[in-house]
């Protein structure tokens, strides 16, 4: 077996994952390496597993075989998995998934829990991070109060909450129109380069996808393209 | 935003039902505050009653019940000459109906022992002698009889004349009617019977002497039963069944209150299945969920245990009050029960919410997160 690379942040190798006792086979063997910095897109039809394998970057999900590892350590075998996804990554999903109960503020903080930051730090922080997405009038409005595009950028804030290396956006702009569409686009692709995080994308839509360094391309459970720009 | 502000809002989430959980807890909790509180002053008030006659001994029957039953009289002059006895006194109680109460003590006395002494009139006399037809009310069983002085009152088949109104320094006491030894005996046509001896000690009589009095007691009389004040109380069959009664509803409206809790706490956990799969992607702990599930149980527990104390105080105030108790039962509501209730709610709380807590932790995020 050969050595991870030093630079790849994400190393999978032979990576499978089975659902229903080998009935479905989501992944069928997977390889790749994703580099420090990186913005890659997955793209492929629905079905195709690239969800999946995004649950298994974020360690939400484990994988049935193979290698997965981060910075040099096993995903699968990591001793707290809640603490890679509180302070390396950064989930953004299509169906944002904020709290009802809690204000755009409270949301963005609820990752900061993990962290030895205090109360008042926790509310500082995310007035910035909801600056930063341009929401700081809405702070104290509720989930149902704001629009798709809002929620998705409270989303967006509550990823950087604890300044994550990797940020994992599952089809971040599929619930908005395309001008929302759009800005959050560039939201999530200035916020990516200007602070040198990697970013790993999935999308169905191809100009999505044209926007990044990378792109690969995922048919029924495997890779079947690796284009770098 | 502190962790303590999570919890509230989950248990704000759904205000009716949070709501109704407490109302579940809280009447659980009332009923033990307000049946142990009752069974408590129930035996209090008698414990009471026979130090305020400046009893330290109690010789009974060697059955148990609330009246025990009777014996003969003989038996005092076989125990007066034991050391240091300062004073003895025939004692005859009854607890029957009389006129239109259902519940009314009846305390026969020997004529002139010091079970009179504490008695302290309000108005009218005392009985002239021994075999006057009169009797004294306690101030709370004239009230419940409506009687004043110069009333006849029916004890059973006999008419006597209530000729004072007493204050006795003890719920008991003030809810008695109170005749002399001989009188009670003629009605019941038991001459010579009684079934209780009050001894009062020395003073500076030492706890160790009185034990030791005790213990002679049963020696030279086998058939009696001499105790303690205190113990006289713990001994009785019919303060025994009460306690255990009140208990055992306590523990029923308990166990109803757990189920309440863990019904609710484990629909919040489904309800809220999405959320909790949220807060795992994000990074909480399964820990850290399932202190959360645990605090809003406990909190509810809290809630339902403070609302159930006040129910429980207030109500049994109020039904202290009622014609058919008062003068009975005066409630011992001891800070002491009262702080026990709050815990017992809490600890309602925190063991109703294990399950759905542990369920709470045993979920998996990837399966309610995939984009839809």
């Amino acid at each position: 077996m050969t050595p991870p690379s030093a630079s790849a942040l994400l190393e999978a190798k032979a990576l499978t994952r089975e659902f229903d006792e080998g009935q479905v086979k989501a992944l069928r063997g997977v390889d790749f390496s994703i580099t420090e910095g990186d913005f890659v897109a997955i793209v492929g039809p629905s079905g195709c597993g690239k969800s999946t394998l995004l649950q298994l970057l974020g360690a939400l999900d484990r994988p049935t075989s193979g290698t997965l590892l981060y910075r040099g350590i096993s995903l699968p075998d990591h001793p707290n998995p809640a603490a890679y996804r509180a302070r390396e990554v950064g989930f953004i999903f299509q169906a944002f998934h904020l709290l009802p109960t809690f204000t755009a503020a409270e949301n963005v903080q609820i990752p900061m829990f993990e962290t030895d930051r205090s109360a008042s730090e926790r509310r500082e922080r995310a007035f910035e991070l909801l600056k930063l997405v341009g929401l700081e009038h809405r702070l104290d409005h509720f989930p149902s109060k704001l629009s798709g595009g809002e929620r998705q950028r409270v989303a967006i804030a509550r990823s950087l909450a604890n300044e994550p290396s990797l940020l994992l956006a599952d089809e971040p702009t599929g619930n908005l129109d395309s001008e929302n569409a759009h800005s959050i686009l560039d939201l999530i692709i200035g916020l990516q380069q200007e602070q040198g995080r990697t970013m790993v994308l999935v999308t169905h839509d191809p100009t999505i996808a044209g926007r990044a360094g990378r792109i690969l391309r995922m048919i029924d459970g495997r890779i079947v393209s690796d284009d770098k720009r | 935003m502190t962790f303590f502000t999570v919890v509230i809002r989950g248990l704000s989430r759904r205000p009716l039902r949070t709501g109704l959980t407490l109302a579940g807890i809280s009447i659980g909790i009332a009923a033990v505050v307000a049946l142990v509180g009752m069974s408590r002053g129930f035996e209090k008030g008698w414990q009471v009653g026979l130090k305020a006659r400046g009893t330290d001994v109690v010789v009974t029957n060697r059955g148990g019940s609330l009246t025990p039953k009777p014996f003969d009289a003989s038996v005092r002059d076989r125990i007066a000459s034991l050391p240091r006895i300062d004073a003895t006194c025939n004692i005859l109680v009854e607890v029957t109906s009389v006129e239109d109460s259902d519940l009314m003590i009846l305390s026969a006395r020997e004529w002139g022992c010091f079970a009179w002494n504490n008695l302290e009139l309000i108005s009218g006399r005392m009985p002239r002698d021994a075999t006057e037809e009169a009797a004294v009310l306690g101030q709370t069983a004239a009230e419940v009889l409506k009687k004043k002085v110069g009333d006849p009152i029916q004890i059973e088949t006999k008419q006597l004349t209530v000729v004072g109104i007493v204050k006795g320094g003890a719920l008991v006491e003030d809810g008695s009617v109170i005749l002399s030894l001989p009188l009670l005996q003629g009605i019941i046509g038991s001459p010579n019977q009684i079934n209780a001896i009050d001894i009062r000690m020395k003073p500076s009589s030492t706890e160790q002497q009185i034990k030791e009095l005790t213990r002679q007691i049963e020696q030279l009389v086998p058939e009696v039963r001499a105790v303690t004040v205190s113990e006289h109380l713990s001994h009785n069959e019919g303060f025994r069944l009460v306690k255990a009664m009140s208990w055992g509803t306590s523990l029923l409206a308990i166990l109803v209150g757990v189920l309440g809790v863990m019904n609710t706490m484990l629909m919040t956990v489904f309800e809220r299945t999405h959320e909790i799969c949220v807060l795992l992607a994000v990074g909480w702990t399964r820990g850290r969920i399932m202190r959360m599930i645990l605090y809003e149980s406990a909190l509810l527990g809290l809630f339902g245990g403070l609302v159930g104390v006040a129910i429980g105080a207030i109500g049994v105030q109020v039904l202290s009050a009622t014609p058919a108790i008062r003068g009975l039962l005066q409630p011992d509501l001891s800070i002491a029960l009262l702080g026990l209730s709050v815990v017992i709610a809490v600890a309602v709380g925190i063991s109703s919410g294990l399950y759905p807590a542990w369920r709470s932790s045993r979920l998996n995020p990837s399966v309610a997160l995939q984009a839809g």
